[in-house]
C-alpha cells in the first residue's frame, strides 16, 4: 500500500513533463527503435488485430509472453507500465465485482480474463512501438502510407511542442494562484478547494488559448514561407523527403522471427487448447 | 487534407484551415494532459472524474470553421495524451477519433451565433451526448465480440449495462455540463471577436461556415445517432435476456436494477434542468445583453 502511495505521489506535472521529454527527445538505442518505422507499424497492426480472432487461452498466453519479452527488451519507463497495469486491474475488478452482484460466479472472472488478456497484448504492443519510435520517422512512415499530410505534420509538431505548452500552462496556472485568493474554509469533503482548483484550471485556459492562437499563426506562417502546402502536394518534394526510409536485413529478420513465433504459438495452441467451458443456462 | 467544404459561405484557404487545425489540436492535447493530473474520486465502481475538458474543442468548433477544428481536437488527444503517455489503443483510437470528430462537427454546425448562450448550451449538450452515445454503443459491441457466448455467463451482461449506464450519466454531468456547457458559455462569447484578429481572419457571423444542406445533415445525424443508441441497447438486452424494462415482481428486490433506474432518472432530471436553464437564459439574454466584441 505504501508503495502504491509512493507511486501515485510521483504522478504530477513535473514527472509527466520529464516522461514526455524522454519520449520526444530520448536516446533510441533499443531494438524496436532501429527498425524501419513502416515495418514497425505493420508489426503493430498485426498484433492489434490478431488477439481479437482467438478465444483460445493458450494462444493468448503465448502472445502475452512474447509481448512481455519484447517490453523487457525495450526498457519502457516503469511509470507507464504501472499506469497500464493499474488501469487494467481496476477495470476488470469493477466488472467482476458487479457481476458477482448480479448473481454471477467465478466463470465471469474466467471469461473476463480472456478479454483482459487481449487488451493487455494490444496495449503492450502499442507501448513497445510508440514510446520507442522517433516522432519524425513515425510521421514520415505514415506519410508513406498515404495518411493525409496535415495529420503527419500534427504528430511531429505535437511531440516537439508539448513540453513548451505544458510549461506555459503551468506558468499561467501558477500566476493565477499567486494573484487569486485561496478559500479560507475547507467545506464538506474540501469541496471549496476542489471548486477553487477547477475554476482556476478552467480560467487559466483563457490566456492560454489566446497565446496559442498567436503561436499557431507564427508557426503556420513560418511553414508557408518554407512552402509547406506546396511541398506536401508536390510528388517530387515528397519523394525527396521520404527517400531515407529503407528496409534493411534487420527488418526482414525481425518480421521473419515474429512470423515463426506466431506460427509456433498458434500450432501449440491448437494442440493444447485451454478454452473456457461454456455453461448453458 | 481537408478539401474546402462545398456549399460553404465563407471559404478559408489551406493555411487558415491548417492554423485552426493546429490550434485545436494543441489546445485539446494540453487539456488532456491536465485532466490526467486532476484527482479522481472513486466511490466503489462509480468514479467521479473529469475525463476530458469538453469546453476546449467545443469553443473551437463554435468560434471557427467546424471541420478543421473538429478533426484537430481528437488528433490532439491521440498524439498528446495517448501516444506520448504510452496509452495508445491503436485501432481503438480510430473509433474514438471518428466518434469525437463527428460529435464536434455536428455541434459546430448547430451554432449560428457564437454570442448566443442558448445555442452554445444546446450544441454543447448535443456534442457531448453524441460522443457518449456512440462510445457506449461501441463499448458494448466490443465486449459482445470479445467474450464468446456472452449470454451464457451469468451476471456479466447486466453488470456491463449497469457500468456503461453509470459512466454515461457521469460523463454527461461532469464532462458535459460542469466542464463542457458552463465553461463554454463563459469562454466563447469572451473569445469571440478577440481571437480571430490574432489568427488573421474575420469573426464568425451568422452565415459563415454553414450552409442549409449541412445543417439538415447535422440534424439528421443527431437523430440517427440517438436511434442507433436506443436500438443497440435494446437489441443487446433482448439478445442477452436482460429484463430491465419489463416490470417483474422480483424487480424491487434486486438492488442493482433499481440502481439503473436511479441513473435514468438522474439523466432525466439533468435534461429537465438543462431545458429550464436554457429557457431562463434565453429570457435574460433577450432582455438586452449587448454582444461583447473587442476591436
Amino acid at each position: 500500500m505504501n508503495r502504491i502511495r509512493q507511486w501515485l505521489s510521483k504522478i504530477n506535472v513535473e514527472t509527466i513533463k520529464i516522461e514526455l521529454m524522454n519520449t520526444a527527445y530520448g536516446e533510441r538505442t533499443t531494438l524496436m527503435a532501429k527498425l524501419d518505422p513502416r515495418v514497425a507499424i505493420i508489426w503493430y497492426l498485426l498484433f492489434a488485430i490478431l488477439p481479437w480472432l482467438f478465444w483460445n487461452n493458450t494462444i493468448l498466453i503465448g502472445m502475452l509472453v512474447y509481448m512481455v519479452i519484447l517490453t523487457a527488451l525495450s526498457r519502457i519507463s516503469p511509470l507507464i507500465l504501472f499506469l497500464l497495469c493499474f488501469g487494467l486491474v481496476t477495470e476488470a475488478g469493477y466488472v467482476i465485482f458487479t457481476a458477482l452482484f448480479f448473481g454471477g460466479d467465478l466463470t465471469a472472472a474466467a471469461a473476463l480474463l480472456t478479454f483482459t488478456m487481449k487488451l493487455t497484448i494490444i496495449s503492450l504492443a502499442s507501448i513497445v512501438i510508440f514510446t520507442n519510435m522517433d516522432p519524425e520517422r513515425f510521421s514520415d512512415a505514415l506519410l508513406r502510407f498515404k495518411v493525409p499530410e496535415t495529420f503527419c505534420f500534427g504528430i511531429s509538431y505535437g511531440y516537439r511542442m508539448l513540453p513548451i505548452l505544458i510549461d506555459e500552462y503551468q506558468n499561467i496556472f501558477n500566476s493565477f494562484r499567486l494573484r487569486g485568493r485561496f478559500p479560507e474554509k475547507k467545506g464538506v469533503l474540501a469541496w471549496r478547494y476542489v471548486y477553487h482548483f477547477c475554476v482556476t484550471a478552467v480560467k487559466a485556459f483563457y490566456p492560454m488559448i489566446l497565446n496559442t492562437a498567436k503561436r499557431t499563426r507564427t508557426t503556420v506562417e513560418a511553414l508557408e514561407v518554407k512552402g509547406f502546402t506546396y511541398g506536401m502536394h508536390n510528388p517530387e518534394a515528397k519523394e525527396l523527403k521520404l527517400s531515407y526510409l529503407k528496409t534493411t536485413k534487420k527488418d526482414v529478420l525481425f518480421l521473419g522471427i515474429t512470423g515463426v513465433v506466431l506460427i509456433a504459438i498458434i500450432y501449440t495452441g491448437t494442440l493444447y487448447p485451454i478454452e473456457r467451458t461454456i455453461h448453458q443456462l | 487534407m481537408p478539401n474546402p467544404i462545398p456549399h460553404q459561405k465563407k471559404e478559408l484557404n489551406q493555411s487558415q484551415q491548417l492554423m485552426i487545425f493546429v490550434l485545436s489540436m494543441s489546445l485539446f492535447g494540453i487539456a488532456n494532459i491536465i485532466t490526467e493530473i486532476v484527482p479522481e474520486f472513486s466511490f466503489g465502481p462509480v468514479e467521479f472524474s473529469v475525463s476530458y475538458f469538453a469546453f476546449i474543442p467545443l469553443a473551437m468548433v463554435f468560434l471557427f470553421s467546424p471541420l478543421p477544428a473538429a478533426l484537430g481536437a481528437p488528433l490532439g488527444e491521440i498524439i498528446f495524451a495517448d501516444l506520448l503517455m504510452g496509452d495508445f489503443g491503436g485501432i481503438g483510437e480510430l473509433e474514438g477519433f471518428i466518434e469525437f470528430a463527428l460529435a464536434l462537427y455536428v455541434a459546430g454546425l448547430l451554432v449560428k451565433n457564437p454570442n448566443s448562450r442558448k445555442q452554445i448550451a444546446i450544441a454543447s449538450l448535443v456534442g457531448v451526448g453524441i460522443d457518449q452515445m456512440l462510445s457506449t454503443v461501441v463499448d458494448i459491441g466490443k465486449v459482445w465480440v470479445g467474450i464468446e457466448e456472452l449470454e451464457a455467463v451469468p451476471g456479466v451482461p447486466e453488470s456491463i449495462l449497469v457500468l456503461e449506464g453509470i459512466s454515461f450519466v457521469n460523463e454527461m454531468v461532469i464532462s458535459g455540463v460542469l466542464f463542457g456547457l458552463i465553461p463554454a458559455m463563459w469562454l466563447v462569447p469572451r473569445l469571440h471577436g478577440k481571437i480571430e484578429p490574432l489568427m488573421g481572419f474575420a469573426p464568425r457571423e451568422d452565415v459563415s461556415f454553414r450552409s442549409a444542406k449541412e445543417i439538415v445533415g447535422a440534424r439528421f445525424l443527431v437523430f440517427s445517432v440517438f436511434f442507433i443508441f436506443v436500438g443497440m441497447i435494446s437489441e443487446f438486452m433482448a439478445e442477452m435476456d436482460v429484463n430491465f424494462a419489463v416490470w417483474q415482481p422480483e424487480f424491487i428486490e434486486q438492488f442493482g436494477q433499481q440502481f439503473l433506474w436511479v441513473g435514468v432518472s438522474a439523466a432525466i432530471i439533468v435534461l429537465i434542468l438543462a431545458v429550464m436553464g436554457i429557457s431562463y437564459l434565453k429570457k435574460s439574454s433577450s432582455s438586452g445583453n449587448p454582444s461583447r466584441k473587442a476591436q
